[in-house]
């Protein structure tokens, strides 16, 4: 009888973001803008579902500037209308997994003031995005220190986390940062059959990431201590036990022991013992994930996953278009830019 | 006498057959016009299939008011 009433809220926003999810730029385009110039290239996104926010900040940026703001205000604003269009239980679900952006904007906002960054050079970086609204974000901004910044987050789920910050490196209290936001995220998803896909997306989710750091780490000859305090738990296939015994393992190690796992089907063909650059890794990693949010999506249509969908998309559609913007600017080859989109 | 509790059963089945059939078609109707809803929020021109789509439960209602008509005028 509960989900009866659960239903309407879930028809509302999964009607909704199968809209958006359709206005935005389909794979195929990606080839033409790769034929474009940069000018052209930032009229076909001028002239696009981004022309508003393009618009509102052509008089601040310009150029390559201009665009890559705009693109980052687009996903604040998309992501925030879904926060501000849903109610109830989706609506909690969707804020807890907005969360990143709440970690995302205070790990900017406190690297800002520990590098001595201008108000205004920190509140462009950051992606209104999560629970804390622009007038917060501004606020913490225009804090002096680093201390008073954690002292106007006392409200917040975060506080507890940043008080244990004792000054020197932020590293530390970033990856906790992290770690909360996950672990509120597995705390908050419920029994319903599509929230047990939305938990094994986020599980995955979090797989993805410790590969992610295990790579760059291991290249970069971490010792196992380090590692395993940087590494997330509560993955899909990555358990305790796993994280353990990679984070012990050395870059050759690793590559060869990641066969047992079902990611080493999307990543087989770029990883080698000499690989020199991993973007090719992180590529095929975020496309792995994209797959399984599209994958899932069509399971349960009256459920989390269409959205989760939706948000995944315009992640990626925001990064793409970056991606060949930045790559056209510095004038790399197609052949490149190419790999790194990921599709 | 029983003629008259014959025809208060009647008139019951036929308020139960219009009620019943309405209440389904409400809880039909309550996700269709959620997601017509959304969708005209996102894009106006489907304004008429929207409103097609919602008024579609609305023939069970139909049926029902089909039943309590026979009910009542040909018993």
């Amino acid at each position: 009888m509960c989900g009866l009433f659960k239903t309407p809220a879930y028809a509302y926003i999964t009607a909704r973001v199968r809209a958006r999810k359709r206005k935005l730029i389909p794979k195929e385009t990606y080839p033409k803008l790769l034929n474009m110039q940069l000018p052209e290239i930032i009229r076909f996104i001028e002239e696009s579902e981004y022309k508003k926010d393009v618009d509102e900040l052509s008089a601040k940026f310009k150029s390559i500037d201009l665009l890559e703001h705009a693109l980052g205000r687009s996903l604040g604003a998309s992501y925030r209308k879904l926060m501000d269009i849903s109610r109830g239980e989706v609506n909690y679900l969707i804020t807890e997994y907005m969360r990143r952006w709440d970690v995302w904007n205070i790990k900017t906002v406190i690297r800002g003031k520990y590098y001595g960054a201008s108000e205004e050079e920190i509140l462009n970086c950051v992606v209104s995005a999560g629970e804390l609204h622009y007038p917060e974000l501004e606020l913490m901004a225009k804090k002096e220190s680093i201390g008073d910044v954690i002292a106007s987050l006392e409200h917040t789920p975060y506080y507890p986390v940043l008080t244990k910050y004792e000054g020197g490196m932020l590293n530390k209290i970033e990856d906790e940062l992290d770690r909360l936001s996950y672990t509120r995220l597995l705390d908050a998803v419920g029994g319903s059959p599509g929230e047990k896909f939305f938990l094994k997306f986020i599980q995955t989710e979090i797989d993805i990431k410790n590969l992610k750091m295990l790579f760059r780490l291991k290249k970069a000859g971490v010792e196992r201590e380090y590692v395993q305090n940087i590494l997330i738990t509560g993955g899909l296939e990555l358990k305790e036990s796993d994280l353990t015994r990679l984070s012990g393992l050395s870059f050759s190690e690793l590559v060869h022991s990641l066969d047992g796992y079902s990611y080493w089907r999307s990543i087989s063909d770029v990883v080698s013992d000499q690989m020199t650059t991993l973007m090719d890794v992180d590529t095929k990693l975020d496309a792995h994930l994209m797959n399984y949010a599209s994958q899932i999506s069509h399971y349960y249509p009256l459920s989390i996953l269409p959205v989760l969908d939706y948000i995944l998309s315009k992640k990626i559609e925001v990064d793409n278009l970056r991606v060949i913007a930045r790559g056209k600017e510095l004038k790399l080859a197609d052949e490149i830019i190419r790999s790194h989109l990921v599709m | 006498m029983v003629e008259a509790e014959a025809m208060g059963l009647i008139a019951l089945g036929a308020g139960l057959a219009v009620g019943l059939t309405g209440l389904g078609a409400g809880i039909g109707e309550q996700s269709i016009g959620a997601a017509a809803i959304g969708a005209m929020a996102e894009d106006p021109k489907f304004f008429g299939k929207g409103l097609l789509m919602t008024v579609i439960p609305e023939s069970i209602v139909i049926f029902g008011l089909v039943v309590a008509l026979i009910l009542l005028f040909v018993f």
